[in-house]
């Protein structure tokens, strides 16, 4: 089963904000280039924002018994071979 | 009376036993003496108190704690008899430490164990994914611990789905269930991003399922990173270690999973705020650099309009001094000019009547004219004039030139008077 996120992949999304600011913050911002990723990041934090002001959490309980295999093997095997040694 | 075969016999004692010891409802505790595994395969020790002594018999692999001589433990299994050797024999399948110092004891063997395994590993320990979106929760539901994360974890996050794998967190069965909820996770690695395994706190015997070792390889063997939180900050569980984060309670442990969407959404407002500035900083470094090039380039283009104005000028007056200096020059040539033609005029006429003066004075001169008037010329035999009378010598033949005709003639006599 593929992980789901809701609409959104909160985190790929916040990466790519992240790399826009950085790339902000190197020395030559090239005006055209630079507009785009302003549009882009902008975009971005709204997309973030809502997600995180609508989404909610989701509690499930998962129907299984937990109960560890071969418990109740093994001790018949032990009545002859208890003494043989 | 009833008389039995020696085989008969024992058979009939061990149903006996069976009766009055019935599995699950009896449980023997005392000091382990004698332990010693035979073969990689039989375990064997006794069990003793102040006065007596029990043999106990195991396979080695339903060995799940790790015991030592002089440890306190509590087992359960049945009692029997063997025939071959008419033994009387405690058949375990279960063990139980008891008491602080068995569990501590206990605690620090597999510790030691673990450790020479690698389990503790910093190396081994698996970052966190910053934004999980589904979480895997091995707990106890109806336990403190399982309401405290859940409650953490609303107040700090949106949009995560949590799967609890209700356990028992302690007492008999709960290292199953934990071991048979990590192998149910394996199976579904690819649909979480973060196991968190959480209880309360407790007593060392309470954590017990937490120090065992089938719970530590269980960790271990994780295909999804684990985050372990149990009870309070001081516990701290082998499971603890072999985790890769440690959280110091359940509370920690939601703190830990996912971050505060307060802080978030500040950041991706500071993010927006950086972006924003840093933009409008380009923009007017860019509005800057064509005010200064316009400014340049005007600058540049009166500069040569000054400079060429200045040649300009410089040339004009100097064609009028120029000019005037031709005009000076001219005039003064013409001038000039006209005083040579005047001076070269009486030249003339002055050499023209000086010629006249000569030509008078040399015509006065002309020997004929001499003649004219009465004189004559001597000149000897050789031709030459004779002013001296010494040129000449008695008897030499002169000859004399008059105006009309000439003389030949002997020296007679000669005197020197001038």
């Amino acid at each position: 089963m593929p992980k789901e996120n809701r609409k959104i992949n909160f985190g790929q999304l916040f990466k790519e904000l992240e790399e826009i600011t950085a790339w902000f913050e190197r020395e030559e911002v090239d005006l055209e280039e630079g507009l785009k990723k302003f549009e882009r990041g902008l975009e971005l934090a709204k997309l973030l924002k809502g997600h995180l002001n609508r989404v909610e959490n989701r509690v499930n309980e998962i129907k299984a018994k937990f109960e560890s295999e071969g418990e109740k093997e093994g001790e018949d095997e032990t009545e002859n071979t208890a003494f043989d040694f | 009376m009833r008389v039995f075969k020696v085989s008969e016999f024992i058979d009939f004692l061990n149903e006996a036993l069976a009766a009055a010891a019935p599995r699950d409802e009896v449980a023997v505790e005392g000091e382990v003496a004698s332990f010693n595994i035979a073969q990689n395969q039989w375990v064997r020790f006794d069990l003793k108190d102040e006065t007596a002594l029990l043999n106990c018999f195991l396979t080695v692999w339903q060995l799940r704690v790790p015991i030592e001589d002089g440890m306190k433990i509590r087992v359960r299994g049945f009692p029997k008899i063997y025939p071959r050797y008419g033994k009387l024999s405690l058949v375990v399948h279960h063990i139980e430490l008891v008491g602080e110092g068995a569990l501590k004891k206990a605690f620090e063997m597999l510790k030691k164990k673990l450790a020479a395994e690698g389990f503790f590993e910093v190396s081994r320990k698996r970052p966190l994914p910053r934004f999980p979106s589904r979480i895997a929760l091995i707990t106890s539901p109806g336990a403190a611990a399982y309401t405290d994360f859940l409650r953490i974890l609303n107040n700090r996050w949106r949009g995560v789905t949590v799967d609890l794998l209700p356990v028992a967190v302690q007492g008999v069965g709960a290292v199953d269930q934990i071991t048979g909820a990590f192998r149910w996770l394996n199976e579904h690695c690819a649909y979480y991003d973060i196991c968190v395994l959480t209880r309360g706190g407790g007593s060392l015997e309470d954590l017990q399922a937490f120090n065992s070792e089938a719970v530590a390889r269980a960790i271990y063997a994780s295909k999804v990173p684990v985050v372990c939180g149990v009870g309070h900050e001081r516990d701290e569980t082998l499971a603890d270690y072999v985790a890769d984060v440690r959280a110091s309670t359940p509370s920690n442990a939601a703190e830990l999973v996912v971050p505060d969407y307060r802080e978030v959404l500040r950041n991706i407002s500071s993010h927006c705020l950086t972006i924003a500035s840093a933009l409008s900083r380009r923009l007017m470094q860019t509005e800057d650099f064509l005010n200064e090039s316009v400014w340049r380039l005007r600058s540049f283009i009166t500069q040569k309009e000054q400079l060429f104005s200045k040649l300009f000028l410089n040339l004009r007056s100097h064609f009028l001094v120029f000019h005037q200096k031709f005009t000076q020059h001219r005039e003064a040539a013409l001038a000039s000019k006209a005083r040579l033609s005047f001076a070269a005029a009486n030249l003339l006429s002055a050499v023209s009547l000086r010629l006249q003066k000569e030509e008078r004075l040399l015509k006065s001169l002309d020997p004929q004219a001499v003649l004219k008037r009465g004189f004559s010329i001597v000149f000897n035999q050789e031709g030459k004039v004779v002013k001296n009378a010494a040129q000449v010598d008695k008897g030499e033949l002169i000859k004399i030139k008059l105006k009309e005709g000439g003389l030949l003639s002997e020296v007679k006599e000669k005197n020197q008077d001038a």
